[in-house]
């Protein structure tokens, strides 16, 4: 930012609303589905707010695949009841919701609009599973890597071997990840693999050991069946204000404190491994790394740069003792343990250990995904981002035990929390960080 | 006759076919010398960096690169085992894929690893190229074989 020029306006999430996930949620449309999470943001959170104060909308949905219909974003926007309010669609994979609560942010933060809602869903259901593998495949290269029979958990599977060979990370770690997130979700009641609490959840869901973990059959060497993340149904709506708005709306409002993107080559082999160039993190040393190649396929540097810049605006120095609750894009078990070391929670190699350890438990010291997050709760692509905000949202309220049906999964005095948003094999990432 | 799954909620099947006329652009070169026995790659020669895929444009400077002939030596970096995959290749099941550290390449190479012995396979262990004899401009006409 040029010298003199005022800082953006400070910006507030005031309100969150989610639907039931589930693999297929044939009794709805995407624009019925919008309709049910806007709802519950509207009038299940305690606001001063009605519907007519929202000035625009942000629209965040992946894949007009999917979908089959172009421009969604204005069937929401007229079903929602907005027009001829301003709105704009966001697109960016797997990070799209990351990407349409930053947009929400800058339209706030700039005074384009005062009060925002972020609007995302996805259905994925209208295909089979393999016809959604290879849509949610067209996310990659299609010159190069979808050609050789190229999908999404093959090229993680690449990616977490790399790690097991580089670190000596483990399938019984990743398998830890799954057990932890699968095991949250079950006391979320909107979680799909919840079948005690959400009508339409996962007949065969619930509660999972290491052993099931480990005994699930592969997919893609080394990922298994339970370490890759649910493909669903569902919207989240997240709303958005200015201080001044935020105050009058709510008497807890959860302020975005920080606010960082992130990218890297389209193609994972073609990232560079440079000996030691890993961009070092406040409470990081250089001397750490001096020997890593970074960050070829065992590394997200995308990852890495949204939390710097994030950090940076929101002034964490050390994110492991700072932090309260994250919410993060556990696509797949090892992307978790991954991501942990991309956000500098625990060294580079060292995020496996993090997870043994019950550091990220939902009763440790700094709870990750207590949801269920992706391989738990939901992964409807373009609510995705905007679930985890309102998740974090809910967690600073303390709230959470309120929403989910069942006071376990409430991080107990959680005054700052963040989220993560990625998209691709570390293509576009997107970090927020939230507090109260 | 529209294909009805469901009356309540009312379900019914929507077939869409999209038939693409894809050019390669600049990169041509790579798929069309494969006729002739050769891997081709792109190289910087300001930033001295080497492409697989080939990159008309570096990245680094935004200079026009030049086209080199590979050994197609290489060795494995990471390699997976597929035993799920988008529709279009459910029918290939089980098929290992693998990043390739190529002889001259800066960067690493997506490829499928052709193998009798797919319980040796290793990281570090040596790869040579394969053309197909039966080219259909994609990728997948080169693969991995054991040296």
């Amino acid at each position: 930012m040029p010298k003199g020029d005022k800082l953006p306006r400070k910006v507030a999430i005031v309100a969150g609303g989610l639907t039931y996930f589930s693999k297929a949620r044939k009794d709805k449309t995407q624009e019925e589905l919008a309709a049910e999470a806007a709802r519950v943001a509207l009038f299940e959170n305690d606001i001063n707010l009605s519907k007519d104060d929202i000035d625009g909308t942000i629209v965040s949905y992946f894949s007009d695949h999917f979908e089959n219909q172009l421009l969604f974003g204005s069937i929401i926007q007229d079903y929602l009841g907005f027009n001829p309010k301003p709105s704009v669609r966001i697109e960016g994979g797997g990070a799209t919701g990351g990407l349409a609560i930053r947009d929400a942010y800058a339209h706030v933060a700039s005074g384009l609009l005062d009060v925002a809602m972020v609007v995302g869903f996805e259905k994925m259901s209208e295909v089979n599973t393999a016809k959604g593998n290879e849509f949610i495949a067209l996310a990659s290269d299609t010159d190069w890597d979808f050609p050789i029979g190229g999908f999404y958990s093959g090229y993680y599977a690449l990616m977490a071997k790399r790690h097991m060979e580089e670190f000596g990370t483990t399938e019984e770690q990743m398998a830890m990840v799954a057990v932890k997130n699968r095991n949250n979700a079950q006391y979320n009641k909107f979680a799909q693999t919840n079948p005690k609490m959400n009508p339409y959840g996962m007949r065969d869901g619930g509660f999972i050991t290491v052993d099931d973990v480990l005994k699930s059959p592969y997919v893609a060497t080394p990922l298994k069946r339970l370490d890759i993340c649910l493909m669903s149904d569902g919207a989240a709506v997240a709303i958005l204000a200015s201080e001044e708005k935020a105050k009058k709306i709510t008497d807890t409002p959860i302020w975005i404190e920080g606010t960082g993107a992130g990218t890297d080559f389209m193609r994972a082999g073609d990232r560079p491994r440079t000996v030691a160039g890993v961009p070092i993190l406040p409470h990081e040393k250089k001397e750490w790394y001096k020997k890593l190649e970074y960050p070829g396929v065992h590394s997200f540097r995308a990852g890495r740069e949204a939390a710097r810049q994030a950090y940076k605006m929101a002034g964490i120095t050390n994110p492991l003792k700072q932090l309260d609750v994250i919410e993060l894009h556990d696509a797949y078990t090892s992307s978790e343990i991954q991501t942990y070391e991309d956000l500098g929670l625990a060294k580079y190699g060292d995020g496996g250990k993090l997870v043994e350890d019950g550091v990220t438990a939902i009763d440790g010291d700094l709870p990750v995904n207590p949801s269920g997050g992706l391989i738990g709760s939901m992964h409807a692509v373009g609510a995705t981002g905007i679930m985890q905000a309102v998740e974090v949202f809910w967690q600073l309220q303390g709230v959470a035990g309120k929403f989910h049906g069942s006071a376990k999964t409430q991080v107990k005095g959680a005054e700052k929390g963040l989220i993560h948003s990625h998209a691709g094999t570390g293509t576009y990432v997107t970090v927020g960080v939230l507090g109260r | 006759m529209t294909e009805v799954f469901s009356i309540d909620p009312l379900i019914i099947r929507t077939p869409y076919e999209i038939d693409y006329r894809h050019s390669y652009g600049k990169t041509s070169p790579f798929f069309t010398s494969l006729s002739e026995g050769k891997i081709m790659a792109t190289r910087c020669n300001h930033c001295k960096v080497t492409f697989l895929p080939p990159r008309s444009d570096c990245p680094y400077c935004l200079g026009e690169t030049e086209w080199i002939n590979l050994s197609g030596k290489g060795k494995i970096h990471t390699f997976s085992t597929l035993h799920f995959a988008g529709e279009k290749f459910l029918k290939d099941l089980p098929f290992t894929l693998v990043y390739v550290e190529l002889e001259g390449v800066d960067t690493l190479f997506l490829t499928r690893l052709k193998t009798n012995h797919p319980e040796k396979v290793k990281v570090g262990m040596k790869v040579n190229m394969k053309i197909s004899r039966q080219l259909e401009w994609r990728s997948s006409d080169i693969w991995a074989e054991p040296e």
